[in-house]
């Protein structure tokens, strides 16, 4: 009776190990599962990440583009503005003087 | 009995459970140990990548940080064509190329036959832009595929395209800053060793290794992109104006050498390189040399003047010519023009006066003063084929040459170098070595460039006195075309001939020029204007007088400086 119990322990503790490690197992697989999934979420916004910084370069070069002197003349002689024959200037000291 | 056996086949069963796993273990603990190695080597195999990661290319800007060339990456169009077909299997690639070919703008047959070459893989259409991407992309034609590749673009088209020189299809940068400081703007590119999964995704808990890109260095340049522009626009219109075969146009902030503007034509577009022709990429300002005529005799009577040999009142009876060596030299059309002080000669750009100047100097001296003012040497501006231009060792100088060097013939200097001794003597006597970066970004921070003061060539009290007598040239005399109201101009013109390959003189063709700087007093900048065989000849140093005045309007009003004059 003492050495069937023995075995019936010894069992049940050896099955105790098993499915522990089995558990254990099984939650090292749900977590490399999960940080697989979290990997891949990181890349695609990374790569969203990446994507909205080439069309944010893109806007940029854009914006140079239309601020460029060469575009404005053209495009201001399109509309008929013309350059301005003289450009007034007021002289500090001359201003000083009527104070 | 029934115990006993229940007990014996429980022992068996446990001892085999045991052993086994004792198996087990021993083969786990193996491969884990011993095999590691192996089986990490095989399983690296199959999932890693090992990817070169390009660095980003550096940022060029002007001076005030309006971007002139920079990089973006584009999507390049390829095609599978044995992928190009429907669930039945029936071939599409008629009707791809058909739908692709109005919107790249190609014959629907030429895309077809590219198709059906056999080819399994090839480029459509590289770096397109982002517009007909997203039109072809949002079709989703099958076989077809986007694969990204930097590009560089300059936003400004071919304002500047000589100063930053471009970069070929293997991203090498070629010509101008470019191609001077291509190592500082590629960067150094890095390294990424991933595991992947079969679907091409990077596996998080595996295999990484990553050296990361050093992206390259940011330049700020000097040029003004609005200066730029109006030297670009003014150049374009006096050659086309005047039919000439090329002309350069450079300008220098006097004070410390930097370059503002420098306009090449012909010239060429950096995104269209292909197609431009080998000597619209040559940069006539500083890869181009020749004779400058009669801009060279201020620096005869900078010389002169320095040495003490002349003072602007010094007069001699001039006759038309001066002889010199056995040889007669003509003012020009052999004009007389009787007393004539230093001053007159240049207001009224006499030849024979010139020799008069250079031979109280003499040979020694004015070849000394030329190589002090930097010409036949680079100036050693950081831009790329910089040539010497030519002033022949004294050694080998006839007694003639003291009289035509005097007036700027029998020798040859670039645009640039003519700049740079002008703004000398514009800024008190000191030369500069020019300049176009004005300072570099790495990640350490930003590296300012120091202006480099080479030498001084004159004193400043000579140098005010020529500033006087060349503003009196503008005010009074031969240059007057280039004067300007409200501001006092300082120049002088010149008209040189072209040397033919058979050694004289072609007949009937000239190089006109005009160098000179704005505000006299307290100059802000200088512009030296060369037009090739203008169409008006030996009165073509009007339309780059013209010229420089409408450079200069423009630019003082941009730089809003103050006139000087009522």
């Amino acid at each position: 009776m003492r050495g069937a119990s023995w075995e019936i322990r010894s069992f049940l503790l050896v099955s105790g190990v098993i499915v522990s490690c089995f558990l254990l197992v099984l939650l090292y697989l749900a977590q490399a599962t999960a940080v697989s999934a979290a990997g891949y979420e990181a890349q695609r916004l990374a790569a969203q990440r990446d994507e909205l910084r080439r069309q944010n370069a893109l806007l940029v070069i854009e914006s140079a583009r239309l601020d460029s002197p060469g575009r404005v003349e053209t495009e201001a002689q399109r509309l008929g503005l013309v350059r301005a024959a003289t450009i007034g200037v007021v002289v500090p000291e001359a201003v000083a003087a009527t104070r | 009995m029934t115990a006993t056996i229940s007990h014996t086949r429980l022992r068996v069963l446990f001892a085999f459970f045991a052993f086994a796993s004792l198996l087990l273990s021993a083969r786990l603990a193996y491969w884990q140990t011993v095999g590691r190695a192996d089986l990490l080597s095989r399983a690296t195999d199959q999932v890693h990548s090992d990817l070169v990661v390009a660095a980003q290319r550096g940022v060029i800007r002007d001076r005030n940080g309006a971007i002139l060339a920079t990089t973006v990456e584009l999507r390049s169009l390829y095609a599978i064509p044995a992928l190009m077909t429907d669930r039945d299997g029936k071939d599409l690639k008629p009707t791809v190329a058909a739908t692709l070919a109005p919107i790249l703008g190609e014959k629907a047959e030429v895309l077809r036959a590219a198709f059906e070459s056999g080819a399994e893989w090839l480029f459509v259409r590289r770096r397109l832009p982002e517009d007909t991407a997203a039109r072809i992309a949002a079709l989703h034609l099958a076989g077809l595929g986007f694969e990204m590749e930097p590009k560089r673009l300059y936003p400004n088209g071919a304002v500047g395209a000589q100063v930053l020189g471009f970069v070929n299809d293997d991203g090498v940068g070629q010509y101008g800053v470019e191609g001077r400081y291509a190592t500082e703007l590629s960067g150094t590119p890095g390294r990424l060793v991933v595991a992947r999964d079969p679907a091409n995704r990077e596996l998080a808990l595996g295999l990484r290794t990553a050296v990361p890109a050093k992206n390259g260095d940011d330049l700020s340049l000097t040029i003004d992109l609005a200066v730029q522009n109006a030297v670009e626009r003014e150049l374009a219109a006096v050659v086309e104006r005047e039919k000439a075969s090329g002309g350069t146009i450079v300008v220098l902030d006097p004070k410390d050498g930097a370059v503002l503007a420098i306009a090449s034509s012909p010239t060429y577009d950096p995104a269209r390189v292909g197609a431009a022709d080998a000597e619209a990429l040559r940069n006539r300002a500083i890869s181009w040399t020749y004779e400058p005529g009669s801009t060279m005799k201020a620096i005869t009577v900078a010389a002169a003047l320095d040495k003490g040999v002349i003072t602007p009142t010094t007069s001699y009876q001039d006759v038309g010519y001066a002889v010199i060596g056995g040889r007669k030299l003509c003012n020009a059309q052999c004009k007389v023009y009787g007393p004539t002080t230093v001053t007159q000669i240049l207001a009224r750009s006499q030849n024979a006066g010139a020799v008069f100047v250079a031979s109280k100097l003499g040979a020694a001296d004015l070849n000394a003063y030329l190589k002090s003012f930097g010409f036949g040497q680079r100036t050693g501006v950081d831009l790329s084929a910089e040539t010497t231009g030519i002033v022949r060792p004294l050694a080998e100088w006839y007694p003639v040459d003291l009289g035509t060097i005097s007036f700027g013939q029998g020798l040859s200097v670039t645009p640039l170098q003519l700049a740079s001794a002008y703004a000398a003597i514009a800024n008190g006597g000191t030369l500069y070595q020019p300049y176009v970066v004005a300072s570099r970004r790495d990640a350490d921070g930003e590296h300012r460039t120091a202006p480099v003061a080479v030498r001084r060539v004159i004193s400043e009290e000579t140098s005010a006195t020529l500033v006087t007598m060349l503003t009196a040239t503008v005010d009074n005399g031969i240059a007057n075309a280039a004067a300007l109201k409200g501001y006092s101009v300082a120049g002088k013109t010149g008209t040189a001939q072209i040397p033919s390959d058979e050694g004289r003189y072609v007949d009937d063709a000239y190089i006109s020029s005009f160098a000179g700087f704005v505000p006299a007093i307290d100059p802000r900048m200088v512009v030296v204007v060369v037009l090739e065989k203008p169409q008006s000849k030996l009165l073509g140093t009007v339309p780059a007088m013209n010229t420089f005045k409408a450079i200069a309007t423009d630019a003082l009003r941009y730089a809003r400086v103050q006139p000087d004059r009522p």
